[in-house]
């Protein structure tokens, strides 16, 4: 009886395993209708995103949507020097972007 | 290690093909699985939280699950191959409960893995992620040769347990990697669900 439970168990974990493979390929998000247009904006998906989330909205890293960053900044100078030297787990863009890209990317967090 | 009524040179050309088979279908596992996450461009979304606040907390506290599991499945195949004593009579389910355990902690990291290929792929940011990245294809790569192993007649003893291990030292790395740097990373307090 246990062994017939475990068997159902490992069936289904099959099943879930192929369901995970088809939408890795099939779930793919409309291509083009999210794509970034501003610098800032740009920037932001390319280095932020992964860890604010696509929106801002969080992630690993907090919230930057929704006046996050201005109720944590409220000096735009305050959150470029945060971003380029980093804290905790927030890496250090310093080395990484440019000075103009930085400004670009606070200033796209203060309208999201 | 013999396989009954053949051989021995013929036997240890016998095990050893088949365990190169296990490392290649491992291999293009893991290997399939970072091909994916590079080519496959992130989506950055965090399509699901069930009760969590968000993905990332869903991914943090199955990841823990898993682990745990993990830990009860160790300990059961330790007891299997009479490595600890208690309890002092093994009981006949204790192989069915091993393998009911792993494929319950296996079944816990898919939803993670999938969001961590899907949304975010394969990437090398720094060395905690490069490292994650790494372990997370591994992990799939060498679950894959433990199942197949499991069901493979005459392999060397040491493989399983071999294997078992490396599976978990895989799962505790991509754990320490993920999900204790998240709950470590956060102000001190009850950690976020």
């Amino acid at each position: 009886m246990f062994r017939r439970l475990v068997n159902i168990v490992e069936v289904l974990a099959l099943v879930v395993v192929a369901c995970v493979v088809v939408l890795l390929f099939a779930n793919e998000p409309d291509s083009g209708s999210t794509a970034p247009t501003t610098p800032g904006a740009q920037v932001f998906a390319a280095n932020c995103a992964r860890c604010h989330g696509a929106d801002g909205g969080g992630g690993t890293g907090p919230q930057v949507a929704g006046g996050a960053a201005t109720e944590r900044f409220p000096d735009a100078e305050d959150e470029v020097a945060f971003v380029i030297k980093g804290s905790g787990a927030m890496p250090s863009f310093g080395g990484q972007l440019s000075p103009a890209q930085i400004r670009q990317v606070v200033e796209y967090t203060r309208t999201l | 290690m013999a396989v009954a009524g053949a051989a021995p040179g013929r036997t240890d050309g016998v095990v050893a093909r088949r365990l190169i088979g296990l490392l290649v279908v491992g291999g293009a596992v893991a290997l399939a699985l970072g091909v994916y996450g590079k080519a496959h461009d992130p989506t950055l979304e965090q399509p699901y939280s069930l009760f969590f606040t968000g993905t990332i907390q869903l991914k943090v506290w199955f990841a823990t699950a898993a682990l745990g599991l993990a830990i009860v499945q160790v300990l059961l195949g330790l007891r299997l191959f009479d490595k600890i004593a208690v309890p002092r009579r093994a009981p006949g389910w204790l192989g069915d409960a091993h393998r009911l355990v792993g494929t319950l902690a296996f079944l816990l990291t898919l939803p993670v893995a999938y969001q961590c290929l899907w949304a975010l792929g394969f990437q090398s940011t720094d060395t905690r992620v490069l490292v994650h990245s790494l372990l997370g294809c591994a992990f799939y790569g060498v679950f894959t040769v433990k199942v197949l192993a499991v069901r493979v007649d005459g392999l060397p003893g040491a493989t399983l347990p071999l294997v078992g291990g490396l599976v978990f030292a895989t799962l505790v790395g991509l754990w320490l990697t993920s999900a204790l740097w998240f709950l470590t990373s956060r102000p001190p307090g009850i950690p976020a669900f």
